[in-house]
Protein backbone atom coordinates (compact mmCIF):
# COMPACT_ATOMS: atom_id res chain seq x y z
CA UNK A 1 0.00 0.00 0.00
CA UNK A 2 2.78 2.41 0.93
CA UNK A 3 4.59 1.80 -2.35
CA UNK A 4 1.39 2.52 -4.26
CA UNK A 5 1.00 5.72 -2.28
CA UNK A 6 4.58 6.67 -3.04
CA UNK A 7 4.10 6.07 -6.75
CA UNK A 8 0.92 8.10 -6.73
CA UNK A 9 2.77 10.88 -4.97
CA UNK A 10 5.53 10.70 -7.56
CA UNK A 11 3.14 11.01 -10.45
CA UNK A 12 1.40 13.95 -8.82
CA UNK A 13 4.43 16.00 -7.93
CA UNK A 14 7.86 16.19 -9.40
CA UNK A 15 10.53 13.99 -7.92
CA UNK A 16 12.48 16.95 -6.60
CA UNK A 17 9.53 18.31 -4.66
CA UNK A 18 9.01 14.89 -3.17
CA UNK A 19 12.65 14.69 -2.10
CA UNK A 20 12.41 18.13 -0.52
CA UNK A 21 9.31 17.01 1.31
CA UNK A 22 10.76 13.89 2.87
CA UNK A 23 14.02 15.57 3.92
CA UNK A 24 12.55 18.84 5.22
CA UNK A 25 11.48 17.80 8.73
CA UNK A 26 14.55 15.65 9.48
CA UNK A 27 16.85 18.42 8.21
CA UNK A 28 15.14 21.10 10.30
CA UNK A 29 15.30 18.94 13.42
CA UNK A 30 18.95 18.02 12.87
CA UNK A 31 19.78 21.72 12.40
CA UNK A 32 17.99 22.62 15.64
CA UNK A 33 19.92 19.85 17.36
CA UNK A 34 23.25 21.19 16.01
CA UNK A 35 22.41 24.77 17.07
CA UNK A 36 21.37 23.55 20.51
CA UNK A 37 24.69 21.70 20.90
CA UNK A 38 26.68 24.79 19.87
CA UNK A 39 24.72 26.96 22.30
CA UNK A 40 25.09 24.40 25.09
CA UNK A 41 28.84 24.90 24.75
CA UNK A 42 29.61 21.57 26.38
CA UNK A 43 32.08 19.32 24.58
CA UNK A 44 30.17 16.27 25.80
CA UNK A 45 26.82 17.37 24.34
CA UNK A 46 26.01 15.25 21.31
CA UNK A 47 25.79 17.14 18.04
CA UNK A 48 25.21 15.86 14.49
CA UNK A 49 28.70 16.89 13.34
CA UNK A 50 30.35 15.25 16.34
CA UNK A 51 28.22 12.15 15.84
CA UNK A 52 29.52 11.87 12.26
CA UNK A 53 33.10 12.38 13.46
CA UNK A 54 32.66 9.74 16.14
CA UNK A 55 31.12 7.38 13.62
CA UNK A 56 34.10 7.68 11.26
CA UNK A 57 36.42 7.27 14.21
CA UNK A 58 34.67 4.15 15.51
CA UNK A 59 34.51 2.57 12.07
CA UNK A 60 38.18 3.31 11.40
CA UNK A 61 39.01 1.81 14.78
CA UNK A 62 37.14 -1.34 13.78
CA UNK A 63 35.39 -1.65 17.12
CA UNK A 64 31.96 -0.68 15.89
CA UNK A 65 31.89 -3.08 12.96
CA UNK A 66 33.22 -5.91 15.10
CA UNK A 67 30.61 -5.31 17.80
CA UNK A 68 27.80 -5.11 15.25
CA UNK A 69 28.92 -8.32 13.59
CA UNK A 70 29.14 -10.04 16.96
CA UNK A 71 25.58 -9.00 17.81
CA UNK A 72 24.36 -10.03 14.37
CA UNK A 73 26.05 -13.41 14.72
CA UNK A 74 24.26 -13.99 18.01
CA UNK A 75 20.94 -12.91 16.52
CA UNK A 76 21.33 -15.25 13.56
CA UNK A 77 22.30 -18.25 15.71
CA UNK A 78 19.54 -17.57 18.23
CA UNK A 79 17.10 -17.13 15.38
CA UNK A 80 18.15 -20.46 13.82
CA UNK A 81 17.55 -22.28 17.11
CA UNK A 82 14.12 -20.68 17.39
CA UNK A 83 13.39 -21.43 13.73
CA UNK A 84 14.16 -25.11 14.17
CA UNK A 85 12.15 -25.56 17.36
CA UNK A 86 9.38 -23.16 16.39
CA UNK A 87 8.69 -24.59 12.94
CA UNK A 88 8.88 -28.26 13.98
CA UNK A 89 6.63 -27.65 16.98
CA UNK A 90 4.42 -25.37 14.91
CA UNK A 91 3.87 -28.02 12.24
CA UNK A 92 3.04 -30.59 14.93
CA UNK A 93 0.66 -28.24 16.72
CA UNK A 94 -0.90 -27.06 13.48
CA UNK A 95 -1.60 -30.51 12.08
CA UNK A 96 -2.34 -32.66 15.15
CA UNK A 97 -5.18 -31.39 17.26
CA UNK A 98 -4.35 -33.06 20.58
CA UNK A 99 -0.77 -31.77 20.45
CA UNK A 100 -2.14 -28.29 19.92
CA UNK A 101 -4.65 -28.58 22.77
CA UNK A 102 -1.94 -29.94 25.03
CA UNK A 103 0.76 -27.35 24.32
CA UNK A 104 -1.36 -24.26 23.68
CA UNK A 105 -1.96 -23.44 27.38
CA UNK A 106 1.78 -23.66 28.13
CA UNK A 107 2.68 -21.45 25.18
CA UNK A 108 0.02 -18.91 26.09
CA UNK A 109 1.24 -18.84 29.69
CA UNK A 110 4.78 -18.03 28.63
CA UNK A 111 3.85 -15.45 26.02
CA UNK A 112 3.26 -12.51 28.40
CA UNK A 113 6.68 -13.15 30.01
CA UNK A 114 9.00 -10.65 28.34
CA UNK A 115 12.32 -11.95 26.94
CA UNK A 116 14.23 -9.74 29.38
CA UNK A 117 12.49 -11.44 32.30
CA UNK A 118 14.44 -14.57 31.31
CA UNK A 119 17.74 -12.73 31.68
CA UNK A 120 18.29 -13.49 35.40
CA UNK A 121 17.74 -17.21 34.76
CA UNK A 122 19.98 -17.08 31.69
CA UNK A 123 22.75 -15.47 33.75
CA UNK A 124 22.29 -18.07 36.52
CA UNK A 125 22.49 -20.95 34.06
CA UNK A 126 24.96 -19.76 31.44
CA UNK A 127 26.91 -16.94 33.05
CA UNK A 128 27.36 -13.59 31.33
CA UNK A 129 28.72 -14.76 27.98
CA UNK A 130 27.29 -15.50 24.57
CA UNK A 131 25.04 -18.45 25.59
CA UNK A 132 23.00 -16.23 27.93
CA UNK A 133 22.40 -13.68 25.16
CA UNK A 134 21.65 -16.48 22.68
CA UNK A 135 19.00 -18.04 24.89
CA UNK A 136 17.18 -14.72 25.26
CA UNK A 137 17.24 -14.16 21.50
CA UNK A 138 15.95 -17.68 20.86
CA UNK A 139 13.19 -17.23 23.46
CA UNK A 140 12.12 -13.91 21.92
CA UNK A 141 12.13 -15.24 18.34
CA UNK A 142 10.39 -18.48 19.26
CA UNK A 143 6.86 -17.11 19.79
CA UNK A 144 6.25 -15.29 16.50
CA UNK A 145 7.73 -18.25 14.61
CA UNK A 146 5.64 -20.83 16.45
CA UNK A 147 2.35 -18.92 16.40
CA UNK A 148 2.59 -18.03 12.72
CA UNK A 149 3.57 -21.57 11.74
CA UNK A 150 0.62 -22.98 13.70
CA UNK A 151 -1.65 -20.45 12.03
CA UNK A 152 -0.26 -21.20 8.57
CA UNK A 153 -0.40 -24.99 8.89
CA UNK A 154 -3.83 -24.86 10.53
CA UNK A 155 -5.26 -22.73 7.72
CA UNK A 156 -4.03 -24.77 4.77
CA UNK A 157 -6.96 -25.37 2.43
CA UNK A 158 -8.32 -28.79 3.46
CA UNK A 159 -9.31 -29.52 -0.13
CA UNK A 160 -5.64 -29.55 -1.14
CA UNK A 161 -4.78 -32.07 1.57
CA UNK A 162 -7.82 -34.25 0.77
CA UNK A 163 -7.03 -34.14 -2.94
CA UNK A 164 -3.46 -35.26 -2.30
CA UNK A 165 -4.70 -38.02 0.01
CA UNK A 166 -7.22 -39.19 -2.58
CA UNK A 167 -4.42 -39.52 -5.08
CA UNK A 168 -2.55 -41.73 -2.65
CA UNK A 169 0.23 -39.35 -1.71
CA UNK A 170 1.98 -40.62 1.46
CA UNK A 171 1.62 -38.53 4.65
CA UNK A 172 5.23 -37.36 4.69
CA UNK A 173 5.05 -36.15 1.10
CA UNK A 174 1.76 -34.34 1.81
CA UNK A 175 3.59 -32.48 4.55
CA UNK A 176 6.60 -31.50 2.45
CA UNK A 177 4.85 -30.91 -0.88
CA UNK A 178 1.43 -29.58 0.12
CA UNK A 179 1.26 -28.31 3.68
CA UNK A 180 4.64 -26.60 3.95
CA UNK A 181 4.45 -24.65 0.66
CA UNK A 182 0.88 -23.62 1.45
CA UNK A 183 1.86 -22.31 4.87
CA UNK A 184 5.06 -20.62 3.67
CA UNK A 185 3.57 -17.09 3.65
CA UNK A 186 2.69 -17.38 7.34
CA UNK A 187 6.04 -18.89 8.27
CA UNK A 188 7.92 -16.13 6.45
CA UNK A 189 5.82 -13.47 8.12
CA UNK A 190 6.63 -15.12 11.44
CA UNK A 191 10.32 -15.16 10.51
CA UNK A 192 10.32 -11.43 9.74
CA UNK A 193 8.56 -10.57 13.00
CA UNK A 194 10.86 -12.95 14.90
CA UNK A 195 13.99 -11.40 13.44
CA UNK A 196 12.71 -7.95 14.46
CA UNK A 197 12.12 -8.91 18.08
CA UNK A 198 15.36 -10.92 18.10
CA UNK A 199 17.36 -7.82 17.17
CA UNK A 200 15.67 -5.82 19.93
CA UNK A 201 16.22 -8.67 22.36
CA UNK A 202 19.96 -8.92 21.66
CA UNK A 203 20.41 -5.20 22.39
CA UNK A 204 18.46 -5.61 25.62
CA UNK A 205 20.36 -8.75 26.59
CA UNK A 206 23.79 -7.25 25.89
CA UNK A 207 22.86 -4.06 27.71
CA UNK A 208 21.57 -6.02 30.67
CA UNK A 209 24.49 -8.42 30.78
CA UNK A 210 26.88 -5.48 30.39
CA UNK A 211 25.15 -3.56 33.17
CA UNK A 212 25.06 -6.50 35.55
CA UNK A 213 28.47 -8.01 34.89
CA UNK A 214 30.10 -4.62 35.37
CA UNK A 215 32.14 -3.94 32.28
CA UNK A 216 30.42 -5.55 29.34
CA UNK A 217 32.81 -8.46 29.01
CA UNK A 218 30.39 -10.21 26.66
CA UNK A 219 30.80 -7.79 23.75
CA UNK A 220 28.31 -6.83 21.11
CA UNK A 221 26.84 -3.46 20.25
CA UNK A 222 24.53 -3.41 23.29
CA UNK A 223 27.45 -3.91 25.66
CA UNK A 224 29.41 -1.30 23.70
CA UNK A 225 26.63 1.23 24.35
CA UNK A 226 26.68 0.46 28.03
CA UNK A 227 30.45 0.92 28.21
CA UNK A 228 30.09 4.29 26.49
CA UNK A 229 27.47 5.25 29.06
CA UNK A 230 29.07 3.91 32.23
CA UNK A 231 32.81 4.35 31.63
CA UNK A 232 33.55 6.80 28.83
CA UNK A 233 30.39 8.94 29.15
CA UNK A 234 30.63 9.50 25.39
CA UNK A 235 27.13 10.55 24.33
CA UNK A 236 28.12 10.97 20.69
CA UNK A 237 29.23 7.35 20.59
CA UNK A 238 25.95 6.26 22.20
CA UNK A 239 24.02 8.10 19.49
CA UNK A 240 26.20 6.46 16.83
CA UNK A 241 25.34 3.05 18.29
CA UNK A 242 21.63 3.92 18.36
CA UNK A 243 21.71 4.89 14.69
CA UNK A 244 23.54 1.69 13.80
CA UNK A 245 20.95 -0.32 15.77
CA UNK A 246 18.15 1.38 13.86
CA UNK A 247 19.90 0.94 10.54
CA UNK A 248 20.45 -2.78 11.08
CA UNK A 249 16.81 -3.19 12.13
CA UNK A 250 15.71 -1.48 8.92
CA UNK A 251 18.08 -3.60 6.85
CA UNK A 252 16.82 -6.85 8.39
CA UNK A 253 13.21 -5.85 7.75
CA UNK A 254 13.89 -4.95 4.11
CA UNK A 255 15.86 -8.17 3.52
CA UNK A 256 13.00 -10.30 4.80
CA UNK A 257 10.44 -8.38 2.75
CA UNK A 258 12.63 -8.95 -0.32
CA UNK A 259 12.86 -12.65 0.50
CA UNK A 260 9.07 -12.80 0.84
CA UNK A 261 8.68 -11.27 -2.63
CA UNK A 262 11.31 -13.56 -4.17
CA UNK A 263 10.04 -16.77 -2.59
CA UNK A 264 6.38 -16.03 -3.16
CA UNK A 265 6.09 -14.10 -6.42
CA UNK A 266 2.43 -15.15 -6.67
CA UNK A 267 1.54 -12.98 -3.68
CA UNK A 268 3.10 -9.80 -5.16
CA UNK B 1 -13.45 -30.27 38.83
CA UNK B 2 -11.09 -32.44 36.84
CA UNK B 3 -13.30 -35.51 37.32
CA UNK B 4 -16.34 -33.58 36.18
CA UNK B 5 -14.55 -32.49 33.05
CA UNK B 6 -13.65 -36.09 32.24
CA UNK B 7 -17.28 -37.23 32.81
CA UNK B 8 -18.63 -34.61 30.49
CA UNK B 9 -16.08 -35.53 27.88
CA UNK B 10 -16.90 -39.23 27.87
CA UNK B 11 -20.69 -38.93 27.89
CA UNK B 12 -20.65 -36.51 25.02
CA UNK B 13 -17.95 -38.18 23.05
CA UNK B 14 -20.06 -41.36 22.91
CA UNK B 15 -22.92 -39.42 21.43
CA UNK B 16 -20.45 -37.60 19.20
CA UNK B 17 -19.14 -40.90 17.92
CA UNK B 18 -22.66 -41.99 17.03
CA UNK B 19 -23.53 -38.84 15.16
CA UNK B 20 -20.21 -38.58 13.47
CA UNK B 21 -19.89 -42.04 11.98
CA UNK B 22 -19.52 -40.98 8.35
CA UNK B 23 -16.43 -39.01 9.31
CA UNK B 24 -15.61 -35.42 9.98
CA UNK B 25 -16.67 -34.16 6.59
CA UNK B 26 -20.19 -35.62 6.82
CA UNK B 27 -21.67 -33.81 9.81
CA UNK B 28 -24.73 -32.43 8.08
CA UNK B 29 -26.46 -35.63 7.01
CA UNK B 30 -25.73 -37.30 10.35
CA UNK B 31 -27.09 -34.35 12.25
CA UNK B 32 -30.27 -34.39 10.19
CA UNK B 33 -30.88 -38.08 10.96
CA UNK B 34 -30.16 -38.28 14.67
CA UNK B 35 -30.76 -34.93 16.29
CA UNK B 36 -34.02 -33.07 16.71
CA UNK B 37 -32.55 -29.67 15.85
CA UNK B 38 -29.22 -28.75 14.32
CA UNK B 39 -28.73 -26.02 16.92
CA UNK B 40 -28.89 -28.60 19.72
CA UNK B 41 -26.25 -30.66 18.01
CA UNK B 42 -24.14 -27.57 17.59
CA UNK B 43 -24.59 -26.76 21.27
CA UNK B 44 -23.57 -30.29 22.25
CA UNK B 45 -20.53 -30.14 20.02
CA UNK B 46 -19.53 -26.82 21.50
CA UNK B 47 -19.99 -28.13 25.02
CA UNK B 48 -17.93 -31.21 24.24
CA UNK B 49 -15.25 -29.09 22.66
CA UNK B 50 -15.09 -26.83 25.72
CA UNK B 51 -14.87 -29.86 28.01
CA UNK B 52 -12.06 -31.36 25.95
CA UNK B 53 -10.26 -28.04 26.04
CA UNK B 54 -10.54 -27.87 29.81
CA UNK B 55 -9.32 -31.42 30.20
CA UNK B 56 -6.38 -30.86 27.84
CA UNK B 57 -5.49 -27.61 29.64
CA UNK B 58 -5.34 -29.52 32.91
CA UNK B 59 -3.18 -32.21 31.27
CA UNK B 60 -1.01 -29.45 29.90
CA UNK B 61 -0.29 -27.94 33.29
CA UNK B 62 0.16 -31.33 34.94
CA UNK B 63 2.71 -32.15 32.22
CA UNK B 64 4.50 -28.83 32.65
CA UNK B 65 4.75 -28.94 36.42
CA UNK B 66 5.60 -32.66 36.33
CA UNK B 67 8.53 -32.05 33.96
CA UNK B 68 9.66 -29.06 36.03
CA UNK B 69 9.53 -31.14 39.22
CA UNK B 70 11.50 -33.96 37.57
CA UNK B 71 14.12 -31.55 36.23
CA UNK B 72 14.41 -29.83 39.60
CA UNK B 73 14.79 -33.17 41.37
CA UNK B 74 17.55 -34.27 39.02
CA UNK B 75 19.41 -30.93 39.14
CA UNK B 76 18.88 -30.80 42.90
CA UNK B 77 20.17 -27.26 43.23
CA UNK B 78 17.97 -24.62 44.81
CA UNK B 79 19.87 -21.80 43.12
CA UNK B 80 19.97 -23.19 39.59
CA UNK B 81 16.49 -24.66 39.40
CA UNK B 82 14.13 -24.40 42.38
CA UNK B 83 11.27 -26.90 42.45
CA UNK B 84 7.64 -25.80 41.92
CA UNK B 85 7.03 -26.23 45.65
CA UNK B 86 9.94 -23.95 46.55
CA UNK B 87 8.70 -21.31 44.10
CA UNK B 88 5.18 -21.62 45.50
CA UNK B 89 6.66 -21.14 48.99
CA UNK B 90 8.52 -18.02 47.85
CA UNK B 91 5.38 -16.76 46.16
CA UNK B 92 3.38 -17.27 49.35
CA UNK B 93 6.00 -15.55 51.48
CA UNK B 94 6.27 -12.58 49.09
CA UNK B 95 2.49 -12.39 48.97
CA UNK B 96 2.11 -12.38 52.76
CA UNK B 97 4.81 -9.74 53.13
CA UNK B 98 3.05 -7.77 50.41
CA UNK B 99 6.18 -7.25 48.32
CA UNK B 100 4.61 -8.78 45.22
CA UNK B 101 1.71 -6.34 45.30
CA UNK B 102 4.05 -3.42 45.99
CA UNK B 103 6.31 -4.13 43.01
CA UNK B 104 3.42 -5.04 40.72
CA UNK B 105 1.69 -1.80 41.66
CA UNK B 106 4.85 0.20 40.90
CA UNK B 107 5.20 -1.41 37.48
CA UNK B 108 1.52 -1.22 36.50
CA UNK B 109 1.32 2.42 37.62
CA UNK B 110 4.27 3.25 35.38
CA UNK B 111 2.66 1.27 32.59
CA UNK B 112 -0.65 3.12 32.96
CA UNK B 113 1.01 6.55 33.07
CA UNK B 114 3.14 5.76 30.02
CA UNK B 115 0.21 4.46 27.99
CA UNK B 116 -1.82 7.54 28.95
CA UNK B 117 0.98 9.88 27.82
CA UNK B 118 1.41 7.91 24.59
CA UNK B 119 -2.34 8.08 23.90
CA UNK B 120 -2.43 11.84 24.53
CA UNK B 121 0.53 12.37 22.18
CA UNK B 122 -0.15 9.82 19.45
CA UNK B 123 -3.91 9.89 18.88
CA UNK B 124 -4.38 13.64 18.18
CA UNK B 125 -1.28 13.60 15.97
CA UNK B 126 -2.58 10.46 14.27
CA UNK B 127 -5.91 12.16 13.53
CA UNK B 128 -4.13 15.24 12.20
CA UNK B 129 -1.86 13.13 9.98
CA UNK B 130 -4.73 10.94 8.84
CA UNK B 131 -6.88 13.91 7.84
CA UNK B 132 -4.17 16.18 6.45
CA UNK B 133 -2.34 14.57 3.54
CA UNK B 134 0.38 17.26 3.48
CA UNK B 135 1.18 17.00 7.18
CA UNK B 136 1.42 13.24 6.77
CA UNK B 137 3.80 13.61 3.80
CA UNK B 138 6.12 15.83 5.85
CA UNK B 139 6.08 13.92 9.14
CA UNK B 140 5.95 10.34 7.93
CA UNK B 141 9.59 10.14 6.67
CA UNK B 142 10.85 11.41 10.02
CA UNK B 143 8.76 8.87 11.91
CA UNK B 144 9.94 6.06 9.67
CA UNK B 145 13.52 7.20 10.33
CA UNK B 146 13.05 7.06 14.09
CA UNK B 147 10.89 3.93 14.32
CA UNK B 148 13.56 1.27 13.62
CA UNK B 149 15.53 2.47 16.68
CA UNK B 150 14.02 0.26 19.36
CA UNK B 151 13.09 1.69 22.74
CA UNK B 152 15.69 -0.53 24.38
CA UNK B 153 18.46 1.23 22.42
CA UNK B 154 17.42 4.50 24.08
CA UNK B 155 18.18 3.14 27.57
CA UNK B 156 21.85 4.27 27.82
CA UNK B 157 21.07 7.80 26.63
CA UNK B 158 17.95 7.94 28.83
CA UNK B 159 20.06 6.76 31.79
CA UNK B 160 22.31 9.74 31.25
CA UNK B 161 19.43 12.21 30.84
CA UNK B 162 17.01 10.96 33.50
CA UNK B 163 19.18 8.90 35.82
CA UNK B 164 17.90 5.86 37.67
CA UNK B 165 14.27 6.29 38.71
CA UNK B 166 10.68 6.62 37.53
CA UNK B 167 11.34 8.83 34.51
CA UNK B 168 13.53 6.33 32.65
CA UNK B 169 11.05 3.43 32.34
CA UNK B 170 8.21 5.85 31.62
CA UNK B 171 10.18 7.53 28.83
CA UNK B 172 11.14 4.19 27.26
CA UNK B 173 7.56 2.92 27.42
CA UNK B 174 6.07 6.10 25.96
CA UNK B 175 8.55 5.86 23.10
CA UNK B 176 7.72 2.19 22.48
CA UNK B 177 3.94 2.69 22.72
CA UNK B 178 3.90 5.83 20.58
CA UNK B 179 4.59 4.26 17.17
CA UNK B 180 1.97 1.50 16.98
CA UNK B 181 -0.65 3.91 18.38
CA UNK B 182 0.23 6.63 15.88
CA UNK B 183 0.46 4.39 12.83
CA UNK B 184 -2.79 2.57 13.64
CA UNK B 185 -4.60 5.85 14.27
CA UNK B 186 -3.42 7.21 10.90
CA UNK B 187 -4.45 3.98 9.17
CA UNK B 188 -7.77 3.95 11.05
CA UNK B 189 -8.64 7.52 10.11
CA UNK B 190 -7.66 6.93 6.49
CA UNK B 191 -9.73 3.75 6.27
CA UNK B 192 -12.95 5.57 7.21
CA UNK B 193 -15.46 5.12 4.40
CA UNK B 194 -15.63 8.49 2.56
CA UNK B 195 -19.33 7.85 1.95
CA UNK B 196 -19.93 8.18 5.70
CA UNK B 197 -18.12 11.50 5.83
CA UNK B 198 -19.89 12.78 2.72
CA UNK B 199 -23.28 11.69 4.00
CA UNK B 200 -22.69 13.48 7.29
CA UNK B 201 -21.46 16.56 5.46
CA UNK B 202 -24.54 16.55 3.23
CA UNK B 203 -26.67 16.56 6.34
CA UNK B 204 -24.82 19.61 7.58
CA UNK B 205 -22.74 18.03 10.34
CA UNK B 206 -20.12 20.49 11.64
CA UNK B 207 -16.41 19.76 12.08
CA UNK B 208 -16.33 18.89 15.78
CA UNK B 209 -19.34 16.53 15.76
CA UNK B 210 -17.97 14.98 12.56
CA UNK B 211 -14.74 14.17 14.39
CA UNK B 212 -16.50 12.90 17.49
CA UNK B 213 -19.45 11.00 16.01
CA UNK B 214 -18.28 9.91 12.56
CA UNK B 215 -14.49 9.69 12.33
CA UNK B 216 -13.64 8.59 15.87
CA UNK B 217 -16.04 5.61 16.04
CA UNK B 218 -15.05 4.47 12.56
CA UNK B 219 -11.33 4.65 13.36
CA UNK B 220 -11.71 3.16 16.85
CA UNK B 221 -11.24 -0.54 15.94
CA UNK B 222 -7.84 0.15 14.38
CA UNK B 223 -6.87 2.39 17.28
CA UNK B 224 -7.74 -0.37 19.73
CA UNK B 225 -5.55 -2.81 17.80
CA UNK B 226 -2.77 -0.21 18.01
CA UNK B 227 -3.38 0.15 21.72
CA UNK B 228 -2.98 -3.57 22.31
CA UNK B 229 0.24 -3.62 20.28
CA UNK B 230 1.43 -0.59 22.25
CA UNK B 231 0.69 -2.40 25.50
CA UNK B 232 2.54 -5.53 24.39
CA UNK B 233 5.61 -3.51 23.40
CA UNK B 234 5.54 -1.44 26.57
CA UNK B 235 5.14 -4.48 28.82
CA UNK B 236 8.18 -6.06 27.21
CA UNK B 237 10.19 -2.83 27.43
CA UNK B 238 9.38 -2.08 31.07
CA UNK B 239 11.13 -5.25 32.22
CA UNK B 240 14.34 -4.25 30.41
CA UNK B 241 14.09 -0.62 31.54
CA UNK B 242 13.46 -1.51 35.19
CA UNK B 243 16.08 -4.23 35.20
CA UNK B 244 18.78 -1.80 34.06
CA UNK B 245 17.65 1.57 35.33
CA UNK B 246 15.18 1.49 38.19
CA UNK B 247 15.38 1.04 41.96
CA UNK B 248 12.05 -0.83 42.10
CA UNK B 249 9.38 -2.58 40.05
CA UNK B 250 9.01 -6.14 38.75
CA UNK B 251 11.96 -5.89 36.34
CA UNK B 252 14.19 -4.68 39.16
CA UNK B 253 12.98 -7.41 41.54
CA UNK B 254 13.96 -10.36 39.32
CA UNK B 255 17.52 -9.08 38.93
CA UNK B 256 17.81 -8.04 42.58
CA UNK B 257 16.97 -11.53 43.82
CA UNK B 258 19.21 -13.08 41.14
CA UNK B 259 22.12 -11.11 42.58
CA UNK B 260 21.19 -12.40 46.05
CA UNK B 261 21.01 -15.92 44.53
CA UNK B 262 17.47 -16.29 45.88
CA UNK B 263 16.23 -18.19 42.84
CA UNK B 264 12.79 -19.20 44.17
CA UNK B 265 11.98 -15.51 44.47
CA UNK B 266 13.34 -14.83 40.95
CA UNK B 267 11.04 -17.51 39.55
CA UNK B 268 8.14 -16.24 41.65
CA UNK B 269 8.54 -12.74 40.26
CA UNK B 270 8.85 -14.03 36.69
CA UNK B 271 5.56 -15.83 37.28
CA UNK B 272 4.04 -12.56 38.52
CA UNK B 273 5.28 -10.77 35.37
CA UNK B 274 3.47 -13.36 33.27
CA UNK B 275 0.27 -13.20 35.30
CA UNK B 276 0.14 -9.38 35.39
CA UNK B 277 0.83 -9.22 31.64
CA UNK B 278 -1.89 -11.77 30.99
CA UNK B 279 -4.41 -9.94 33.19
CA UNK B 280 -3.68 -6.61 31.50
CA UNK B 281 -4.21 -8.20 28.09
CA UNK B 282 -7.48 -9.70 29.31
CA UNK B 283 -8.55 -6.24 30.47
CA UNK B 284 -7.69 -4.75 27.08
CA UNK B 285 -9.63 -7.47 25.27
CA UNK B 286 -12.65 -6.71 27.48
CA UNK B 287 -12.22 -3.00 26.75
CA UNK B 288 -12.06 -3.79 23.05
CA UNK B 289 -15.30 -5.78 23.29
CA UNK B 290 -17.07 -2.98 25.15
CA UNK B 291 -15.83 -0.14 22.94
CA UNK B 292 -16.00 -1.88 19.56
CA UNK B 293 -18.43 -4.78 19.92
CA UNK B 294 -19.02 -4.84 16.14
CA UNK B 295 -15.49 -6.04 15.40
CA UNK B 296 -15.81 -9.25 17.41
CA UNK B 297 -14.31 -12.24 15.64
CA UNK B 298 -12.00 -10.24 13.41
CA UNK B 299 -9.11 -10.73 15.77
CA UNK B 300 -5.66 -9.68 14.59
CA UNK B 301 -3.09 -11.98 16.13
Amino acid sequence: MSTIDAHAALSRRSRRAWLAQITLVPLVLVSIWEIWAVLANDPRAPAPTRVIETFIDLVAHGGLILATLQSLGRVVSGFCIALLIGVVLGVLMGSIRWVRNLLDPIVESFRPIAPMAILPIAILWFGTGTPAALSIVAYAAFFPLLLNTVHGVGNVDRKLVLAARTMGVPRWRILTNVVLPASLPSVLLGARLAMGVAWTAIIAAELGVGAKSGGGGSGGIGAMMFVFYAYNIDLNAIVVCMIVVGFVALLIDRLFRLAERRLMPWRI
Amino acid sequence: MGAMAINVTTSHSRQGAATNLPGRAGQTPAAAQNAPTPSRVAAHRLQRLAATRLFMTLCSFVLFFGLWQLAAASVDNRVLLPSPAQVAGALYQLGVEGEIFEQALVSTTRLAISLLIAVVLAIPLGFAMGLNERLNAYLDPFIELLRPISGIAWIPLALFIFGVGDALPVFIMVYVAFFPLLLNTVAGVRSVDPKLVNAARTMGVKRAPMLLHVLAPAALPMIMVGFRLAFAGAWSAIIAAELIGSPNGLGFAIEWYRELLMSPKVFAFILVIGVVGYLCDLLLRALQRVLTPWTEGTELA
